[in-house]
């Protein structure tokens, strides 16, 4: 009844049909959205409560608020320095991986040369490597050309993606031709024409590509851990991975710096989690 | 481009002009492109060369010798003993029980969530986004956080959830701190994680089947079970293959959940395949076991991966 006064195309595909339904479909989300929230803001507030308070009481909201626990951990942890090493490892890989995505996938989709296919496929197959196949010999690579312990070292083995190369690849595909050659008529240049005419084109799926790329960076263990051993090179994981041993079971140390780790990118999410999501799933869809 | 030129010089009857034309323009066009080509292609093949070929190749010289640290031009020779080694090695059976148990127990608890939550989200009127951002929240949380969180959580004195089955009167539960329920703990951590990845590529799935479709089956009295039964299930198999895969494939690596959770513990209960690589690499300095391991891991996953596609390779598209 609902459905058909409303009449809006989108509502036929739905499953439950009645308000009733709805009802019970929001309590559910609802039940989603607080099992999703409720451990973070445990650990909101576990970060400004006093160690003696944490073990204690049952209460979530601290009794006593504390900052105590962040002046610590700055004293004794450089959490801005694994901040910054985080953003530039992650900023750069992330603009080069889509610069370099985005031009293999212009010149795959769009050029025609000899043995092409054969290319294309000889660099994807990469994608199906294991990690851990490779973890020991880069690492001696990066060791020889004296990236060891060097954020040099995180950075130089993330600028080219293979999954970014094919995923731009398959969108490039519905770039028509004719509009490339008309600027090619007009006098435009290659380069011209992948700045001006197939980047612009492609902003949705380079910035889903990049959100895609900048998430895996910034939440990178192993090949940085491996890398990076001194304390003003580390990022931020390693670093929070670190507070394990330095305060043994000390929870409020670690939920404060869980917060330093977090909440970049959840400023970050709040402005664009429209983006966020629409980027995974296109990524999934193009995939 | 060079095929409109060539049509419409010849409706204008210059054939033979027109042909000498193509090869003009095509020539011209093909210059800047040749450049433009060489400049990516060629940075791109010496980057793949020293950080995807090479190492590659080296691993496979590297998983024959036994690898000599100091001086790696001189290691011996081996034949297959670094995989003898590697089998021999105590953990190595646990580490492959848990990796295989690890990936099953993931993959059937997220696949079958994962796709409720996506119908729940697909079938409610208002909110959509809304609630589908909540979701989608833990996974842009750093997994080294919410280790340490959800450890916080789980501690069995102190810990929130134990505090909420008390207070519920429910004995408190073990969590990551017995062999038997860490495993199964470490899936549900990863599940809380991982969710929303998985919930928006299949949410994104369904909402991109033709309304047609759906229209259709309805003029032809289907109810809505049937509907997602016989509808809804074989249109998202494109989706569903690809969650599948990348989750069995991603679960089969896995090392910094359980590295930042258990740390392998309690006794090897959650000790995974990629941190026996690990530790024979970084700790125990053999390289070339690890190396082995890690070619065998490669190989088991090439053939998970194929069977998957080879079973669920969707049979039609709209």
């Amino acid at each position: 009844m609902l459905t058909t006064l409303l009449g809006s195309n989108w509502r036929r595909r739905f499953i439950v049909q009645d308000v009733v339904g709805q009802v019970f479909i929001h309590a559910a989300l609802i039940f989603l959205l607080l099992a999703a929230l409720v451990p973070l803001g445990w650990m909101v507030f576990a970060s400004f409560k006093t160690y003696k308070e944490l073990v204690t009481s049952k209460n979530m909201l601290p009794i006593v608020w504390t900052l105590k626990n962040y002046a610590e951990i700055s004293a004794r942890v450089n959490f801005l320095s694994a901040f910054r090493n985080s953003v530039i490892a992650a900023t750069s890989v992330t603009a080069c991986a889509l610069l370099t995505s985005a031009a293999l996938g212009f010149v795959f989709a769009k050029y025609r040369f000899w043995g092409k296919e054969l290319i294309f496929s000889i660099l994807l197959a990469t994608m199906m490597v294991p990690f851990a196949v490779v973890l020991v010999p880069l690492y001696i690579t990066i060791k020889n050309i004296g990236l060891a312990n060097n954020l040099g070292g995180i950075i130089v083995t993330g600028l080219w993606s293979s999954f970014g190369m094919f995923m731009m690849r398959q969108f490039m595909e519905s770039i028509p031709s004719e509009l490339l050659d008309a600027a090619r008529i007009d006098g435009a240049s290659e380069w011209l024409i992948f700045g001006r005419i197939v980047i612009p084109l492609s902003l949705a799926p380079l910035s889903a590509l990049g959100i895609f790329v900048f998430l895996g960076n910034w939440d990178s263990f192993l090949w940085p851990m491996v890398v990076l051993s001194s304390p003003t090179t580390k990022t931020l994981p390693i670093v929070l991975n670190g507070l394990r041993t330095l305060w043994w079971t000390r929870y409020e140390m670690w939920a404060a710096g869980s917060m330093l780790t977090v909440v970049p990118v959840m400023i970050l999410y709040a402005f664009a989690s429209k983006y966020f999501i629409r980027g995974i799933a296109m990524t999934g869809l193009k995939g | 481009m060079q095929k409109n030129l060539l049509v419409d010089s010849r409706r204008v009857g210059l054939t033979t002009t027109a042909q000498v034309w193509e090869g003009q323009i095509r020539r011209n066009l093909r210059r800047p492109q040749f450049w433009f080509g060489a400049t990516v292609l060629v940075p791109t093949i010496l980057w793949y060369w020293f950080f995807a070929y090479h190492p590659i190749y080296a691993a496979i010289r590297m998983s024959v010798v036994r690898y000599n640290l100091l001086l790696p031009e001189t290691s011996p020779f081996v034949g297959l003993d670094n995989f003898r080694q590697l089998l021999a090695n105590g953990v190595f059976v646990v580490s492959v029980r848990n990796t295989f148990t690890w990936a099953l127990l993931l993959v059937t608890s997220m696949i079958p969530i994962s796709l409720g939550v996506s119908i729940l989200l697909v079938a409610v009127w208002r909110g959509r986004n809304f609630y589908q951002a909540f979701v989608f929240l833990p996974v842009v949380m750093s997994l080294v956080a919410v280790g340490l969180l959800f450890r916080m959580l789980m501690d069995p004195q102190v810990g929130q959830f134990n505090a909420i089955l008390e207070s519920l009167g429910l004995p408190g539960y073990t969590w990551l701190s017995s062999t038997d329920s860490a495993l199964v703990t470490m899936v549900g951590v990863n599940v809380w994680k991982g969710l929303g990845f998985y919930v928006v590529i299949l949410t994104a799935g369904m909402l991109n089947i033709p309304m047609e479709l759906h229209d259709a089956a309805t003029v032809d009295g289907v109810n809505s079970w049937q509907r997602f039964r016989y509808l809804t299930m074989p249109l998202l198999s494109n989706a569903l293959a690809l969650v599948m895969v990348v989750l069995v494939i991603g679960a089969m690596q896995e090392f910094t959940s359980a590295f930042v959770l258990t740390n392998g513990g309690p006794g090897q209960a959650t000790y995974m395949f990629n941190m026996l690589i690990w530790e024979e690499a970084f700790t125990q300095m053999r390289f070339g076991t690890a190396t082995a391991g890690a070619l065998m891991q490669f190989g088991v996953i090439l053939i998970i991966t194929f069977v998957q596609l080879r079973l669920i390779r969707p049979a039609w598209s709209y």
